[in-house]
């Protein structure tokens, strides 16, 4: 069994790396998504200065062989905190693209599976499309500030914020998967055989269309990388000094008007190739995992 | 007369949607956890402080009085008061509302005048390298923080080139405000005849426009650019190469087909523009909407928070509104 599944885990492996040959965008995010995972977990050790530490004498210098990208206002080394910056911005990131994945499947099987239906879940069903729609009539960043500002700038509460506001992003696409799914045999079959609504849903629904969110995955994460730098950018999010890429470019923001373009412009770009990054392997895989374009 | 009963049936509805939306607005504050009246009172207040602000907001009665005397006061135009600028919500509002319209007018304009014709034209020429600089740039832009980018914007057009007034909002700080007719600066300017200020209100919005246009415009390019291609390959236009038509008409019978696709986006990118002038405005100190509504963020000011929250959903039903009627008006088949 743990052979099989060893041999299927290689051969998918091997098709994945056959598919990535000669697509350079697809290489070029995969390595943004390795390179920010990395320094997730090592960016604050391998920083040659303390990512918070505001060294003396050293404000505002431009980039030199000292600071490779330069010292802020505070005398903190631009390059440690933009290598910093990953372990809070991805946690976030993960964290609430996780939670919104799980919400928005789970209703989106409940939505798709009933929906159409008579009784409680029928209702439901409807419902949860309805509840949907009114959320998404506010543009996404004004949610998120209003959310973040309801309950008091904090990261746990830009996490709740960024999850809860791409649940009706996950719900649809399950929910299509679903309806096309529920007319195949195969449900009919499970349904001959005895199973109740919920467990065909899940079981065997389910499954079979969880491709479209996964193939989002990628793209949200960017997506919410920017959101969550967008709010520390306002001062809704992360507190400053915590090397994040949005709040250090609102640290530099006074610095562009009178010529110090290093404090924003390096947090800035780390931030664009990021989201460009994801996206890419986001739109890499959502082609990968259409059967038609496989070979 | 099918379109007035279909805008009628609409139109109806509004209210019934602008109510479920004040649900929402009321409960996002009151059932979230986290007690407002512990960050209104402040990090030293005693208990009794706590329970009398508690007492102030009501929220120590029941949850569905707090509703209706929410609704109620909403229904009179009564948003409370701002303690930040100790003054009604909707009259803080009422003035800043203009600029932040003015802002997105603007950049909803041009971004259609830019990329309808961009999307038209990289759809029927689909070699060469100026195609594949534009799609390049489409697939870059949607990377691009917007916040970003203005920043840039201001380093190199004011800073370097000293093109561009800096930003400190609407106008220069010499120039006198034109009397207020629409509250829009560069329009009142010019129904006044004051040519000073026009001029500078002009010349403080090309930054902060240029921006949003530069992000978002990509938005109406894409989709343009597919929908024609979808109509230049479709029958009807395959016929009419068949008949002999010339390539003018033919461009002519896919651009008026693709018409409730690209009206459709219109209204998707004021919903964009509506976030995107928030942090725009931020950046060029415009003194908008949005740019309160970052204050009261950051100050927990609750009251100026949830009336700019049910003021932007009043907008977003309104267009998607104007947006179903356009559709309904362009394309014919719509059944009501």
């Amino acid at each position: 069994m743990t052979v099989r599944a060893l041999h299927a885990a290689a051969a998918e492996a091997r098709n994945l790396v056959r598919f990535s040959r000669g697509r350079p965008g697809f290489l070029f995010g995969l390595g943004v998504v390795a390179l920010t995972i990395f320094l997730a977990i090592l960016g604050p050790r391998l920083a040659p200065y303390g990512p918070e530490e505001a060294l003396p004498g050293v404000a505002n210098l431009p980039p030199n062989h000292e600071h490779w990208m330069g010292t802020d206002i505070s005398g903190m080394d631009v390059f440690s905190r933009v290598i910093a910056a990953p372990r809070i911005d991805l946690t976030i990131a993960l964290v609430s693209t996780a939670a919104a994945f799980a919400g928005g499947v789970v209703l989106g099987v409940i939505s798709g599976f009933f929906a159409g239906g008579h009784g409680i879940w029928g209702r439901l069903s409807s419902t949860i499309v309805r509840g949907a729609d009114i959320f998404q009539a506010f543009p996404v960043f004004i949610f998120a500030l209003a959310l973040v500002g309801f309950r008091g700038p904090s990261i746990q509460n830009v996490i709740v914020a960024l999850a809860f506001l791409n649940i009706p992003f996950f719900l649809r696409l399950t929910r299509g998967a679903v309806l096309h799914m529920r007319e195949r045999p195969f449900v009919e079959a499970a349904r001959c055989m005895g199973g109740s609504g919920l467990r065909i849903a899940f079981v065997h629904v389910m499954p079979n269309a969880l491709t479209p969110a996964l193939a989002n995955l990628s793209p949200t994460i960017g997506f919410s990388i920017l959101l969550a730098s967008a709010l520390s950018f306002v001062g809704a999010g992360v507190p400053i000094p915590t090397p994040e890429w949005g709040s250090m470019i609102a640290i530099g923001a006074p610095n562009m008007m009178t010529g110090q373009w290093w404090t924003a412009l390096f947090p800035g770009l780390a931030l664009g190739l990021t989201i460009l990054g994801y996206a890419l392997v986001g739109d890499g895989f959502r082609y990968y995992l259409d059967p038609v374009n496989r070979r | 007369m099918r379109f007035w009963r279909y805008a009628g049936r609409r139109l109806a509805f509004l209210p019934v949607q602008l109510v479920i939306v004040s649900v929402i607005v009321f409960f996002l504050v009151r059932l979230l956890p986290g007690d407002p009246s512990y960050l209104l009172a402040g990090p030293f207040a005693t208990v009794e402080r706590v329970d009398e602000v508690r007492r102030r907001l009501g929220l120590d009665q029941p949850i569905y009085v707090q509703y209706v005397s929410y609704l109620r006061s909403v229904m009179r135009g009564e948003f409370g008061t701002s303690w930040i600028t100790s003054q009604p919500v909707l009259q803080d509002i009422g003035q800043r509302l203009p600029a932040t319209m003015e802002l997105i007018l603007a950049a909803m304009l041009l971004s259609v005048l830019v990329g309808i014709p961009l999307g038209v034209w990289t759809a029927v020429r689909k070699t060469g390298v100026a195609d594949r600089a534009v799609l390049a740039y489409g697939m870059l832009a949607g990377a691009l923080p917007d916040f970003w980018f203005a920043l840039i914007m201001i380093f190199l057009f004011f800073f370097q080139l000293g093109w561009a007034p800096g930003p400190i909002g609407q106008l220069d700080l010499t120039v006198s405000i034109p009397p207020r007719v629409t509250g829009m600066y560069a329009v009142d300017a010019l129904l006044a005849g004051d040519w000073e200020a026009f001029r500078s209100a002009l010349a403080h919005l090309v930054l902060p426009v240029t921006t949003l246009t530069a992000i978002y415009m990509p938005l109406v390019m894409k989709n343009t650019r597919s929908t024609m291609e979808e109509m230049l390959g479709s029958e009807f236009v395959t016929y009419a190469r068949a008949a002999g038509l010339p390539r003018a008409v033919q461009l002519r019978y896919a651009l008026r087909n693709s018409m409730p696709s690209v009206v459709t986006i219109i209204g998707i990118l004021f919903w964009f523009l509506l976030g995107g002038a928030v942090l725009v405005e931020t950046v060029f100190a415009w003194g908008g909407l949005g740019q309160y509504a970052v204050q009261s963020v950051v100050n927990s000011d609750y009251a100026p928070l949830q009336a700019f929250v049910l003021v932007t959903a009043v907008f977003t039903s309104i267009v998607f509104l104007l947006v179903d009627l356009g559709y309904f008006l362009l394309d014919p088949r719509i059944k009501p």
